[in-house]
């Protein structure tokens, strides 16, 4: 109990780049020269000292190379903004990893259909690199990706990747495309790809992160295509301030009792948040 | 049990409060209402008193607190804060020792946080059984108008006299060590404790069981008119939650001086009822209608952390009923009514 | 943080007491750390300089006319940042009271016969808080404004963050100050609708809350009002516990 929990582990800035008007992509190495230990769909508490800290998922997976991890922000708050002020080998505290990250073992030798809404890509890539590493420790794996706009698609490098990969499918789409600008993928929300998608009801977990909008239509969709609740994983965002599962900020509810984001999540089993009005 | 006269335990505060390096803290009055603060003589403890305006939870979650220090010369460095002092505290109403030991458990539970029970353990508490309840407290109905245990000392005013029983070794060595006149109790001080204890009446209550409240609230949690019939006149003023000795939600922010090369982070007493406690960095808000964060407080004492902790996390000192201006935070009275309304 | 530039910063005044500059006049030995993190190229109570060239632009006092109106306008043009400070400049303050009255007749009572003077009053209707003639950026609350409250905004404006302004009400500073409420003192209170950020000082000095820093985003004025008028107050009494300074923010919320 000598050290405080509260106490960042200095880290330093290796890589930046800005993948669209808000979001970048850092690459950050704890200054210890330790590997983050996380598992995909963790977080961390990323602190800028005398700004603040704000709970950034862990957008690459533990089977990358060398021992840095990265994350993608998105410039919306005090500590995100300064975030993308800062240079390569700028400073950084880090703490964490924190939360419950998705139940990789589980899915192992499964179907797995990866569902992403906008920035809900950054988490859910940690996951989708994790099974692309292992390719042969995971069946079919399908990975369909929603944007609001060309302009704001997440590590197009990597997607273009995907779209090449033959081991896997992958499905685009943008809710509009601007006039003038090159759009060959599907044009809509992300529900009208789900139909399309051929399913072995026996043997698929669908693993769905997006904006709190698109949880209601994605999982409407799914029942649909009668996918049971417990083959539905979900990451959901709150503001977890302490990470510990002491500040209270991140507690959802329902009638059955409650969750602490920060330790039982991010990430879930619908079946468990089902009843929990206040989660989605 | 052992018996003190008064004037001993005003000797022995006295003693304490001049050769004990300890900081000693006791119930004193402020305006018409009673505070825990610092003491500076015997004659400013109140051991009558009905309730304080906070809780003594504030001795390990303070109001506000820092965690960390940075300094900047050419690089930044944090360092971690806890700011202990060791105290001795006389005077806590058994309700309140109920709710340190549940804060015992929200903050022990793993992972540990340092700086709330550093704090907690370089305190000697010392309760008193009230002499008079609060006209909002129903610490009867909720079982914690007594407690066997959460104290190194307990008193109670036996008139002129007062009992000393002793919950802990650490409670025991401060009498010995302050060499203070100490009788053994007879059966009558033995018989008088329990009459006092006996006649100790509570103008609020609650009607039923306090085992009740799980499932009740679990009943109720869609009961949506109810709550915002009762939620209309809330504030969000948070004052339920910030007076309360089980509330221990907090913010977390850095100040920085206006020199740049220091700053803090701190926390800070937050509350569900405020408005913007749900809130996400994009605006997104949880719990956005003043109701769902009315009936959040009542979910977490009835229900949550008792599936967490298995306590129910109202102890019936009645501060919230008696300080909400517009007077709609009384836990008896919600949960009463709650309980009539039950099909 | 490392300071990235040293802002340009200038201070204007409109209808007010000046008293929030005061503030910052009085700043002391603080004065000279602002010093190290602004350039101050305007500041009329401590010097005789003046630029137009500038970043972040002080305003205090409310618009009152038509002629504050293109001072304003000219000042938003050369600035990046504008932050109104003090109740006059924020919600209206307590110039806002004369909007309810008849305006021909406040104009009489304190022009009298000076036709010059009369005729830039009567060509404006109301007393405005900055912000209902240009956009502003940050708020400081207040009258006065705080101190440290000040050093805040310039420190977060310097380094690039949003200020820590709080959105709660003053009960919650009252409650870690561990006050007797007003209330249980036979006093009458606003701190429940108002703006927190003061440190609850006026209650800690034993008195009560007005209400300068202007009513929080979602105040529950129907409550608050049943109160006061529980507590002993008439519909009139209640109604000018309101007006003080809200007006502005109470006729704003209304026409939403």
């Amino acid at each position: 109990m000598n050290e405080s929990p509260y106490l960042p582990e200095d880290a330093t800035i290796l890589k930046i780049t800005p993948m669209t008007e808000r979001e970048t992509l850092f690459e950050i190495k704890l200054d210890n020269y330790n590997a983050l230990g996380h598992q995909p769909g963790q977080f961390v508490e990323v602190s800028v000292p005398g700004v603040g800290e704000a709970p950034i998922s862990i957008s690459s997976s533990p089977t990358k190379k060398g021992n840095s991890f990265e994350l993608c922000v998105r410039a919306v708050g005090n500590v995100t903004n300064v975030l993308h002020g800062l240079k390569e080998g700028d400073k950084i505290g880090i703490r964490g990893p924190y939360g419950t990250g998705f139940p990789v073992d589980e899915l192992k030798g499964k179907d797995v259909l990866f569902i992403a809404g906008g920035l809900g890509i950054a988490p859910l890539r940690s996951f989708i690199n994790y099974a692309l590493d292992r390719r042969d420790e995971f069946a079919d794996v399908k990975i369909l990706y929603g944007c609001r706009a060309p302009c704001e698609i997440l590590y197009g490098d990597e997607v273009g990747g995907w779209k090449e990969r033959d081991d896997i499918r992958y499905h685009e789409t943008v809710d509009r495309c601007p006039e003038g600008v090159c759009w060959e993928g599907n044009i809509g929300v992300i529900t009208t790809l789900i139909p399309g998608i051929d399913i072995d009801l026996e043997n698929t977990y669908a693993v769905v992160c997006g904006p709190p909008i698109m949880y209601r239509f994605v999982l409407m969709e799914l029942d649909k295509k009668n996918i049971p609740d417990e083959r539905i994983i979900l990451s959901l965002e709150r503001h977890m301030k302490c990470g510990l599962g002491k500040c209270g900020h991140c507690q959802i509810n329902g009638s059955k009792g409650e969750y602490y984001v920060c330790q039982d999540g991010p990430v879930f089993n619908y079946a468990d948040i089902k009843g929990f009005e206040e989660a989605l | 049990m052992k018996i003190i006269k008064k004037d001993d335990l005003d000797s022995f505060v006295d003693e304490l409060i001049v050769n004990d390096p300890r900081e000693v803290v006791g119930v004193k009055e402020r305006g018409n209402k009673y505070v825990f603060d610092t003491l500076r003589s015997s004659e400013e403890l109140r051991l009558d008193y009905d309730v304080t305006i906070l809780p003594p939870k504030k001795y390990f979650l303070p109001q506000r607190e820092t965690l960390l220090k940075f300094r900047s010369n050419d690089k930044i460095k944090a360092e971690p804060e806890n700011d202990v002092i060791e105290r001795i505290i006389l005077g806590i109403h058994p309700y309140d020792l109920i709710a340190i030991q549940q804060m015992d458990r929200v903050f022990s539970e793993e992972p540990e946080d340092p700086n709330y029970l550093k704090k907690q353990e370089s305190t000697v508490l010392i309760g008193v059984n009230m002499s008079k309840a609060s006209e909002r407290c129903f610490a009867g109905s909720m079982k914690t108008a007594f407690t066997d245990d959460g104290y190194d000392l307990m008193l109670t005013d036996l008139g002129g006299r007062y009992a000393v029983e002793i919950g802990t070794d650490k409670g025991k060595e401060l009498l010995d060590k302050s060499g203070v006149t100490l009788e053994d109790a007879s059966e009558d001080d033995r018989k008088l404790l329990e009459e006092i204890k006996n006649n100790l009446k509570f103008e609020t209550k609650m009607n039923f069981e306090p085992g009740e409240l799980p499932e009740l609230m679990k009943a109720n949690y869609g009961n949506d008119k109810f709550w915002e019939e009762n939620a209309e006149n809330c504030y969000s003023c948070g004052t339920c939650n910030l007076v309360c000795p089980t509330c221990y939600c907090f913010d977390v922010k850095d100040l920085m001086e206006v020199t740049l090369t220091e700053g803090s982070r701190i926390r800070q007493w937050d509350g569900c009822l405020l408005e913007h406690f749900a809130e996400v960095a994009g605006g997104e808000n949880f719990r956005e209608e003043r109701a769902e964060r009315y009936r959040h407080r009542y979910m977490r004492k009835g229900l949550y952390l008792h599936n967490k902790f298995e306590d129910i996390a109202c102890v019936g000192c009645g501060r919230c009923s008696s300080q909400c201006v517009p007077d709609i935070a009384d836990p008896a009275e919600i949960f009463n009514k709650l309980k009539e309304g039950e099909i | 943080m490392k300071q990235k530039i040293k802002p340009k910063v200038a201070f204007f005044d409109f209808a007010g007491c000046e008293g929030d500059q005061l503030q910052i006049a009085n700043l002391e030995e603080k004065i000279l750390d602002l010093l190290n993190l602004v350039e101050v190229v305007s500041f009329r109570e401590i010097m005789k300089e003046h630029s137009d060239d500038y970043d972040i632009a002080f305003i205090e006092g409310s618009a009152t006319n038509a002629h504050a109106e293109e001072r304003l306008k000219e000042i938003r043009k050369n600035a990046d940042l504008v932050v109104a400070i003090g109740a006059c400049a924020t919600i209206g303050g307590i110039n806002s009271i004369r909007n309810k009255q008849n305006h021909d007749e406040v104009g009489k009572r304190v022009y009298g016969d000076n036709a010059e003077l009369s005729e830039l009053y009567i060509s404006w209707e109301k007393a405005k808080p900055i912000d209902a003639v240009i956009k502003v950026d940050y708020k400081i609350h207040g009258c006065p404004i705080d101190r440290d409250e000040f050093l805040h905004v310039v420190e977060s404006l310097v380094v690039g963050r949003v200020p820590n302004i709080p959105g709660y009400p003053v009960c919650v500073e009252c409650k870690l100050n561990e006050n007797v409420c007003a209330f249980e003192r036979d006093e009458f209170c606003v701190g429940p609708v108002t703006r927190a950020g003061c440190d609850s000082c006026c209650v800690n000095e034993g008195t009560r809350c007005w209400g300068c820093r202007g009513l929080i985003d979602k105040p529950n004025e129907e409550a608050h009002m049943e109160v006061l008028e529980e507590y002993g107050l008439t519909p009139e009494d209640v109604m000018k516990e309101f007006d003080l300074y809200f007006t502005w923010q109470k006729e704003a919320r209304e026409n939403e």
